[in-house]
């Protein structure tokens, strides 16, 4: 019982960074029907861009967050207006061949800059309450709840929890009480009215991206946090989040995040008492059976060929 | 492509039926000058071979690609799926059932015709994007399939060792030389079949697909027959050349499969014009033999062969940005 | 037109060279007055496998210099030429046909990784040249090619000699659990660790793998702790066996964890912090355990480079003092090329026994027939106050 807490909360910290990652796959999806492959190398960025900000130009953490979100958000844009609106109406194979292509460029250009060795925050650099450590002759416990079944939960980890689910609410009021809100529905449902009817869709879409990428950054400090940062996290994390939004519909904003807790918990799951072998094969699995049963995702509209 | 008797083809055509002896002809020259101390920076016939060979391969993985991505316009993101389905196949058939290569390859071609047809089938009825995620995920399923069930192949990681050679009346095929003309029997095949497809029926209606798919269905044609015919004949190319180089190989394990294999053939369609096959042929003689001509000039700073990705990843955005007809002349 | 005409002459004329007799072309091949003897150390300089290759390519460099300040092999200077293999199979057996193919180069110290080495091996073996692996573990790398030698040894001994370890040297161990790397070094390590800890009696508890390069082994650890072993067996690379250290302890894992030599880095100690600390780890060699020659070895690389050696340094060190050794000794400037490169072979098979072995830094070598190094120790390391120290007890002999 008490491993199925442990495993539980495991499989929910790591759904809570799917879920935020998934969300920027959808948003951009649900706009342009681009599948942004680049995003996950956004949220790599986002933990190396945090990094450098602490280890080389000193800021403190609490500041390095938000700034690593603002660069996050700008680089987002900067591939949009790059890379992607020249070809907005080009065959769909163009851009999705260009969004390879830039996941390529930033994921070797991360492993030139930065080495393929893994990084961490240096622990004095963060707040104090983000450490937690077990102290394995005292058995003192600092800063985390411990379990019942003998492990510990990090205050680290809650805070990871609350993050997600605090950007969560706060991106659903963002789309459904505000005006650009409901000029990204306005856009994800027919772009070229929306253009008609007024709406700039180009600011529109930058828009998404800068958020889509900000809530990448986010996710990428959050692991940098309890696991590490390496080139190749965008690529793995960044497959599991988009198998995530699949599941939850592609497009659809509460089905990503919803589809992130529950792929967070299958792998977790799977791995713990299936297969440890194939714990990223869980994530495939589950997304080729989502299109394989129902394409339209657990959540999303049964849209027959228009997705 | 209207083939004619000209000299440049015939030229052409003699080159490359005589290019082992070539090469071999060469490392005799090389040989008589060192003789008076004048050495060439020739690096040597059977590696040149063998590059060529491998370059070879990659020709016939992008012609097979390209009957995807090319005539039907669908990302295929795995398409080194049937490559190790292929390799696999044949080469667990030969090294550890003693299964003779000439029945080894086709089953192996066989096996990757029916994954083609089955990883597909789910999309039929979606658009592209669906088809770009399932072959993803069909490709890294496979690739941990052959790492975890160490019964297949006998040792972890899919290491599979001593691969016989083919033989035929007691020769055994296992010169750099004999892998030549035999990888250039098997493009020349691929490519007569290709071709003969392109300019039928069939071919028309692949294009007609990738214009305009609705556009294709109310004109009568059977997207969903011809989208499953171009998988099939993609799969079994694929399977075909991961039967050649296992036994080229000899010993094959799954880093050999992996995801950038996939990206970089993809490059090769890309970088030659997608939709063309001597576009594919040219992309893949490029990139299937840039990273050994670059290797003496950058033994010197070894972060820049790290590099090789990053620049692929450039030529992508900026083919797709100025030039989506890629180095052919045609516009695709 | 007549342009064509010469072209397809020359095409004609080069051909028919070259359908000479194939043996024809080796009795060319005589070496004249050659003033340098080439050997090449094929690693993987890029790829993820790069910060080996460096090392690799540092310790060659330094054996290099030595061998050229102190007069050369008999009076001919010893040039070294570094190959990339990038860490892949595929690439390995390019450079392996490049290196071959090159009239000039003796013999080959590599590759490294086993998956290298065996993609190189049945060309340098239809060629004719010694492979010599400093790194390469993989129980299969020596089978099956009379070409291939290495000098370390393979994980079919190392994951015997970590059972016996914890078995025999450590007190209160029944139950072992294994998390390993799910690729050929982990698997291949543990399936020998598996096979001999049920032999001699140890509880196998859980056997859980992970993917290369992932970040999160909560969910495995969690069900490890489940199985509540005494010991956990860590059969992977330190990229994830400091993650693994670090989660574990999180997950209030109390066991003692076991590494083996793919953990002997110092970015184990910087990324585990404080849980690394009491982890054990096996290594083919430590500087700690080296004699004199070991300390000298290690002062001069610092030196040279500015940074300490580590093992495969060590190990890369010792295999090209052993390749210059034969060459020293069956070299022949009026012999063919395919016969100094078959002497070296003769020269590294005669090595049979301890008292004909090659006395490196890094140990006693010799050979057994398979070209296997034979009774090489294992040494034990444990990580104390933040730092790799000699374990207190070692296990010479294995029964």
């Amino acid at each position: 019982m008490a491993q199925l807490l442990e495993q539980f909360i495991n499989g929910l910290v790591l759904g809570g960074i799917y879920a935020l990652i998934a969300v920027g796959y959808t948003m951009v999806y649900g706009i342009i029907q681009l599948i942004n492959f680049a995003h996950g190398e956004i949220f790599m960025f986002g933990a190396y861009l945090a990094l450098m900000l602490i280890t080389v130009f000193n800021i403190p953490f609490w500041i390095a967050l938000p700034a690593s979100m603002l660069l996050c958000a700008l680089l987002g844009m900067l591939i949009d207006l790059v890379a992607y609106r020249p070809l907005r109406d080009a065959p769909r194979l163009s851009a999705l061949i260009t969004a390879i292509g830039i996941s390529l460029v930033l994921q070797n250009l991360a492993r030139m800059i930065w080495s393929a060795r893994p990084r961490l925050f240096p622990t004095e650099t963060l707040p104090a309450f983000l450490v937690s450590e077990v102290n394995m002759q005292t058995g003192e416990i600092l800063n985390a709840i411990p379990l019942p079944g003998g492990g510990i939960l990090p205050y680290r980890d809650v805070f990871i929890l609350l993050l997600a689910v605090v950007l969560m609410i706060g991106l659903n009021r963002l789309i459904y009480l505000t005006k650009i809100g409901k000029a990204m529905r306005a856009c994800a449902q027919n772009r070229v009215a929306s253009n008609l009817m007024g709406i700039k869709t180009n600011q529109v879409i930058a828009v998404t991206f800068a958020i889509g990428s900000a809530l990448g950054a986010i996710a990428g400090i959050m692991v940098g946090l309890s696991e590490n940062i390496t080139p190749t996290m965008g690529y793995y994390k960044g497959v599991a989040a988009f198998a995530a939004a699949v599941l939850g519909g592609i497009g659809n904003i509460t089905g990503a995040m919803l589809g992130g807790i529950i792929i967070g918990l299958a792998e977790v799951f799977g791995a713990g008492y299936i297969s440890s072998g194939y714990r990223l094969a869980i994530a495939y699995i589950i997304m080729i059976a989502v299109i394989v049963i129902r394409p339209s995702g657990l959540f999303g509209k049964s849209t027959g060929t228009r997705a | 492509m209207k083939d004619k008797l000209t000299r440049k083809n015939i030229i052409l055509g003699l080159l490359i039926c005589f290019l082992p002896l070539l090469m071999y002809g060469i490392d005799d020259i090389v040989d008589f000058l060192s003789r008076y101390d004048i050495y060439l920076g020739w690096p040597g016939g059977e590696y040149m071979l063998r590059i060529i060979v491998r370059a070879g391969v990659y020709m016939l993985l992008a012609v097979g690609l390209n009957i995807v991505c090319g005539f039907t316009g669908l990302l295929d993101l795995g398409y080194v799926c049937f490559y190790l389905i292929g390799g696999y196949t044949a080469g667990i058939l030969m090294a550890r059932l003693g299964v003779s290569y000439w029945i080894a390859l086709p089953l192996a071609v066989l096996h990757g015709t029916v994954w083609g047809l089955l990883r597909g089938a789910p999309t039929l009825r979606l658009t592209g994007d669906y088809f770009a995620i399932v072959t993803f995920g069909f490709a890294e399923l496979f690739f941990r399939i052959i790492r975890n069930e160490q019964w297949l192949v006998g040792a972890p990681n899919g290491q599979l060792r001593g691969i016989p050679a083919p033989t035929f009346f007691g020769i055994t095929f296992n010169q750099n030389w004999h892998n030549y003309y035999h990888i250039l029997i098997l493009l020349t095949l691929v490519i007569f079949i290709t071709y003969r497809l392109q300019h039928s029926r069939v071919g028309r209606a692949w294009v007609a697909i990738r214009e305009d798919e609705q556009a294709a269905e109310s004109m009568g044609i059977n997207v969903s027959r011809y989208k499953s015919l171009a998988f099939a004949v993609s799969a079994a190319i694929g399977a075909l050349g991961g039967g050649f180089i296992a036994q080229f190989q000899v010993s094959i394990s799954v880093p050999f499969f992996d995801f950038w294999e996939s990206i970089l053939i993809l490059c090769m369609v890309v970088l030659g014009g997608m939709g063309s096959i001597r576009g594919a042929m040219i992309g893949a003689a490029i990139l299937g033999s840039l990273g050994e001509v670059l290797r003496p000039g950058f033994i010197i700073p070894y972060q820049f062969g790290n590099a090789r990705y990053l620049i692929f990843g450039i030529i992508l955005i900026l083919l797709m940005r100025f030039r989506p007809s890629g180095l052919s002349l045609k516009k695709a | 037109m007549r342009n064509w005409l010469v072209g397809l002459l020359i095409v004609g004329f080069v051909s028919v060279l070259g359908c000479q007799p194939q043996d024809k072309k080796n009795t060319s091949t005589t070496q004249t007055t050659q003033k340098e003897l080439k050997v090449a150390v094929a690693a993987p300089y890029t790829g993820g496998a790069a910060a080996f290759g460096e090392m690799i390519r540092r310790g060659a460099e330094l054996k290099e210099k030595e061998i050229n300040e102190a007069g050369g092999i008999n009076g001919m200077k010893l040039t070294l030429l570094f190959e990339d293999d990038a860490g892949k199979g595929s690439e390995a057996s390019l450079v392996a046909e490049r290196i071959a193919n090159n009239p000039q180069i003796l013999a080959v110290v590599g590759h490294f990784n086993s998956d290298c080495s065996l993609a190189g091996q049945e060309i340098y073996d239809r060629a004719g040249i010694v492979e010599l692996s400093p790194g390469s573990t993989a129980v299969e790398v020596c089978e099956g090619s009379p070409w291939t030698f290495r000098n370390l040894y393979h994980d079919g001994f190392q994951g015997k000699f970590i059972a016996h370890y914890l078995d025999n040297v450590l007190t209160g161990i029944e139950s072992v659990a294994v998390f390993f790397d799910n690729d050929a070094y982990g698997r291949g390590l543990r399936n020998a660790f598996v096979a001999e800890a049920e032999k001699i009696g140890l509880t196998l508890v859980a056997s859980e793998a992970y993917e290369r390069d992932s970040t999160n082994f909560k969910a495995q650890l969690t069900s490890i702790k489940a199985k509540n072993p005494d010991a956990i067996f860590i059969s992977g690379l330190y990229t994830e066996a400091s993650l693994i250290v670090k989660q574990g302890r999180e997950a209030g894992i109390t066991a003692q964890f076991f590494g083996a030599d793919g953990v002997d880095s110092p970015d184990f100690l910087t990324i585990a912090g404080s849980a690394a600390e009491g982890t054990y780890l096996t290594t083919p060699f430590t500087f700690g355990a080296g004699g004199a020659e070991a300390q000298q070895m290690a002062a001069d690389f610092e030196t040279l480079h500015g940074v300490a050696p580590d093992t495969w340094a060590a190990l890369t060190y010792d295999a090209v003092g052993m390749i210059k050794e034969a060459l020293e000794k069956t070299y022949n400037a009026e012999a063919s090329i395919e016969d100094n490169r078959k002497a070296i072979r003769e020269h590294l098979a005669s090595l049979d026994t301890p008292e004909k072995g090659y006395e490196g830094i890094t140990g006693l070598t010799y050979f057994d027939i398979k070209g296997d190094t034979v009774n090489k120790p294992a040494y034990v390391k444990i990580v104390k106050d933040g730092q790799f120290v000699a374990a207190e007890k070692q296990l010479s002999e294995l029964k």
